[in-house]
């Protein structure tokens, strides 16, 4: 029988002679372990869901590299931090990618303004569906009358990186509401 | 916190008896046995210079080729380091060959210096670079064919070490195969590419050893 407060090291001994117990107790306590890692650089909850994912199973794909013989935390450690650099280099690459012309922003956010008869509450149900850190601007910025440099200080991002995603929920409502 | 129990649990599930990776003393035993017999096997094809007797007698030819070797054994056992995600905790080792080179490369501008006597420079140049390219190959591919069974985090300079060994057996095998004492050639065209083939396996080694 595996015990709870058995160390790393030792979890992970029993785990490579295929202790499955053993094993899933020494996953759990590795995802306790790095969560507030990933917490402190990542934003949003569900990013860190996501990166959490990708780390223990990068974890199983290297477990052959770990011998038992020296510190755990180190060798899950680099993993975690490799796995994160490689999820913020996607992250930033995508945000250049899709990177809006502030003219062309302007012109749109002018049309949603005047053209558009709705209201926050009447579209609510969509605006939750999409992702979290949109969800949560317009939310601040339609429901409770945030200007987009308020929210940007509230949720610890510049003015124009608001502006962006915003832009970027208002397309995604325009297609979904005009379906 | 659902999805990842359900993550746990099917990760277990999966976990058989699991034999670990061999340690990096011994993988880079092997890829130094390999280099070498590789080596043997070149030379014993190919020949040795016909004055290796008498260049053993000079102390800078010795000293340039133990500091090739030294080379050699030095990334060849960091190359093995970094296959593992967490350099199995050795970084001093893992960046012994920034300090080799810088003496390989010292020791090079001395045998220039104390060179009294140039010798004429050679009617080839590059072709000495191509040779050294070519016959890296064969490590260069089995080095990384042992390195993608490991799980590197550095793999940018995992696949510059990994070149850089794969081209000292080159130059190594170049060095003792072909009567040239021009000391500026052998920095212009055996040595100094090697710094071209480090930034080369940087990109080799995003592309053969991420995962």
């Amino acid at each position: 029988m595996t015990e709870q407060n058995e160390n790393f090291e030792t979890l992970m001994r029993l785990s490579l002679t295929g202790d499955q117990q053993a094993y899933a107790v020494l996953l759990r306590k590795t995802a306790h372990l790095l969560r507030p890692f990933l917490a402190k650089r990542l934003s949003f909850s569900n990013e860190v869901d996501d990166l959490m994912q990708e780390i223990l199973i990068s974890i199983h794909k290297a477990r052959h590299t770990y011998d038992g013989n020296r510190p755990y935390k180190p060798w899950a450690y680099a993993i975690a931090k490799f796995r994160l650099q490689d999820f913020l280099r996607t992250h930033y690459s995508d945000h250049l990618r899709h990177a809006v012309d502030f003219d062309e922003l302007e012109e749109t956010l002018e049309d949603f303004v005047t053209e558009s008869g709705l209201s926050y509450e009447s579209i609510s149900v969509e605006v939750q569906k999409l992702p979290e850190k949109q969800a949560a601007i317009l939310q601040l910025m339609h429901q409770e009358g945030y200007t987009a440099k308020e929210v940007a200080v509230k949720m610890g991002m510049n003015e124009s990186a608001v502006k962006v995603a915003a832009h970027r929920a208002y397309k995604v409502l325009r297609k979904r509401l005009e379906t | 916190m659902e999805n990842i129990d359900d993550l746990v649990s099917r990760l277990a599930e999966d976990a058989g008896v699991i034999k670990p990776a061999s340690h990096p003393y011994v993988l880079s035993l092997k890829l130094i046995g390999a280099g070498a017999i590789y080596l043997g096997a070149l030379l014993a094809f190919s020949g040795l210079r016909p004055d290796w007797l008498e260049k053993f007698h000079s102390i800078w030819f010795v000293a340039e080729i133990l500091a090739l070797v030294g080379l050699f054994v030095v990334t060849s056992l960091s190359a093995a380091l970094l296959g593992f995600p967490d350099q199995f905790q050795k970084r001093n080792q893992v960046l012994a060959p920034i300090w080799m080179f810088t003496l390989f490369m010292l020791l090079l501008i001395f045998e220039w210096l104390f060179d009294g006597h140039p010798a004429p420079l050679p009617v080839h140049n590059f072709e000495c670079t191509f040779s050294i390219a070519l016959t890296a190959i064969i490590p260069a591919v089995w080095t990384f064919y042992a390195l993608r069974k490991y799980a590197s985090t550095n793999y940018r300079l995992a696949g510059s070490v990994s070149l850089l060994s794969a081209f000292s057996v080159g130059a190594l095998w170049l060095r003792l195969h072909e009567n040239t004492d021009s000391i500026n050639h052998v920095f212009e065209w055996h040595y100094l590419p090697m710094l071209i083939i480090g930034i080369v396996g940087l990109w080799l080694g995003k592309k053969l050893l991420k995962w």
